[in-house]
């Protein structure tokens, strides 16, 4: 059955996050301050949303798909990463977790 | 211009602490603040999937009758996976004494079940400070509002930046004793469910899975069985994944260890149709007594839920729903005595803490502690499923001799590079623990 070869598809984090609904904040809440430090392929492999791709040796946080997991926080210090909740109830809208 | 009001008692964080203690403060009479960073109250929270009824009903006796219950849980499921050999255990309970649900949904009745007790929650508001004058706490900030309260309970959740701020808990790092979860929901019919999983209507059943699913490093997967879909995910403690992705050890994003763990073919079968409808992540706490603050309360302040570290994992069984609505309930309990005995001095907030250490949480906590070390061993997640599997093949694959049950853990833990007597102490702490 050809659906169920679709089901059977290894599926990409882009494709997992076309699942969720956000309500992005215009107002970025996460920043990388300084990268010196860093355990940057921790971030690139743990942030569950991919949120940390490199652009040549700059380290760059996309902070529209995050999930406020926290978990880039955990990894760095308050100088290197300004992490915040986003404002109000913006963000991920968790509704089947 | 900013606003300044008055409560008896401001609540922060709509979860399940949260709004087991406003439930219980609005219903004795108290004016209640609850106040929820989210767009409404659950929005912002992911779970494994499964909760223990029985300390919610102290809060909420009509839970079985009101709540969103997706299944009962009937049948508990573990299983070591290593390659294509898997050794699984079911065990079928008598009675059922744990549910699943969707958080966001589940915590959607708590918070109005509070309302409805005359609660007032505020939704879509974050908290920026907890606000402390003359060495005690007086309220809360958002913005430029303040709201001010006799008592302020935190239930913020695991992150908790508030706590940190007031300096009462120490900065989140590797070493706290966090680990991350990661999951996807997958929608199934519910007929299938339970043609697949052996259930009856309305049953549900709860999978742990220990093995190279999570490709040597610790921590494990879930499987929960909801109304009509799958939770599946993997919570891995945050510290040694970390270290892993540095040494190069862990070469994948964690996305791609879930997708592996859904697409794996002795779990697909039983999902094999299901469309990923949702996938997210959120940090947890491992287990143990590690992220307890070392004081629960402070002047005009409770803390309750998972920014006390009130999660317990004993290895096979994980709460943290049921403990932090406990919590919550021992909160409200604590303030309503204050109020009886002449206010909110530290003395009688300190009951709090010690109806805490009285309680099954830290009782659960401190029995089960050192789980949190075991998280961290890389022992248990690549040697003890090697050797527990390897030994079953031994018994199982054998064209003519079988050997006997001490020789195939012998030769399986030969196999898997580690001494039986190394072997022998490392389960032996593990059994203790557990």
């Amino acid at each position: 059955m050809s659906s169920t070869g679709v089901k059977l598809k290894r599926l990409k984090l882009g494709d997992l996050l076309q699942r969720d609904v956000w309500d992005v904040d215009e107002a970025r809440h996460i920043e990388v301050l300084d990268q010196r430090g860093l355990p940057i392929k921790a971030l690139l492999l743990l942030c569950p949303m991919g949120c940390y791709t490199m652009a040549g040796e700059r380290l760059l946080m996309s902070y529209e798909g995050c999930v406020e997991c926290a978990t880039c926080r955990v990894l760095s210090n308050p100088h290197q990463i300004r992490w915040e909740y986003p404002r109000s109830g913006r963000g991920i809208q968790y509704r089947f977790t | 211009m900013g606003t300044t009001s008055k409560f008896d008692v401001v609540i922060v964080g709509a979860g399940p602490a949260g709004c087991s203690s406003a439930y219980l403060l609005a219903r004795a009479g108290l004016r209640v603040l609850l106040v929820e960073r989210g767009r409404s109250a659950g929005s912002k929270l992911l779970w494994g999937g499964k909760a223990y009824a029985q300390p919610i009903r102290e809060v909420w006796p009509e839970l079985d009758k009101e709540a969103p219950i997706h299944r009962w849980v009937t049948r508990e499921r573990f299983s070591f996976v290593w390659g294509d050999r898997i050794l699984t255990v079911e065990y079928k309970l008598g009675r059922s004494v744990a549910f699943t649900s969707y958080l966001p949904e589940l915590v959607s009745w708590m918070a109005r079940k509070a309302e409805s007790a005359g609660a007032l929650l505020v939704e879509d508001v974050r908290v920026d400070e907890i606000v402390v004058k003359d060495g005690r706490v007086v309220g809360v900030r958002s913005g430029d509002d303040v709201v001010r309260a006799d008592v302020v309970i935190d239930a913020e959740g695991v992150n908790r930046m508030l706590l940190e701020k007031l300096g009462l808990a120490e900065k989140l790092d590797v070493n706290s004793g966090v680990a991350l979860g990661v999951k996807e929901t997958l929608s199934l019919d519910s007929k299938l469910i339970e043609e697949r999983f052996n259930l009856d209507k309305g049953e549900g059943l709860s999978w742990l899975v220990a093995g190279d699913i999570t490709r040597g490093l610790p921590g494990g997967g879930f499987i929960y069985t909801m109304r009509d879909s799958i939770s599946i995910g993997l919570v891995i403690p945050i510290g040694p994944a970390a270290k892993a992705a540095e040494e190069g050890i862990l070469k994948e994003h964690v996305s791609s260890l879930v997708e592996s763990f859904r697409l794996h073919p002795y779990f697909n079968r039983l999902w094999r149709e299901a469309d990923v409808i949702e996938y997210g992540g959120r940090m947890t706490i491992e287990g143990g007594l590690s992220m307890m603050p070392r004081r629960l309360y402070a002047p005009g302040l409770l803390v309750v839920g998972d920014a006390a570290g009130f999660l317990v994992n004993t290895g096979y069984t994980i709460r943290g729903v049921d403990t932090a609505v406990y919590s919550g309930k021992l909160a409200a309990e604590t303030v309503i005595e204050a109020l009886s005995r002449g206010g909110f001095t530290e003395d009688n907030l300190k009951a709090y803490e010690d109806k805490v250490r009285r309680s099954y949480i830290y009782r659960e906590l401190r029995n089960h502690s050192g789980v949190e070390d075991i998280m961290k061993d890389p022992f248990y997640f690549t040697k003890l499923p090697q050797v527990v599997v390897g030994a079953a093949g031994r018994l199982f694959e054998a064209d003519y001799e079988e050997p006997t049950l001490i020789r195939s853990v012998v030769e399986a833990s030969r196999d898997a590079g580690i001494s039986l007597v190394r072997a022998f102490f490392k389960l032996a702490r593990v059994v203790r623990r557990l």
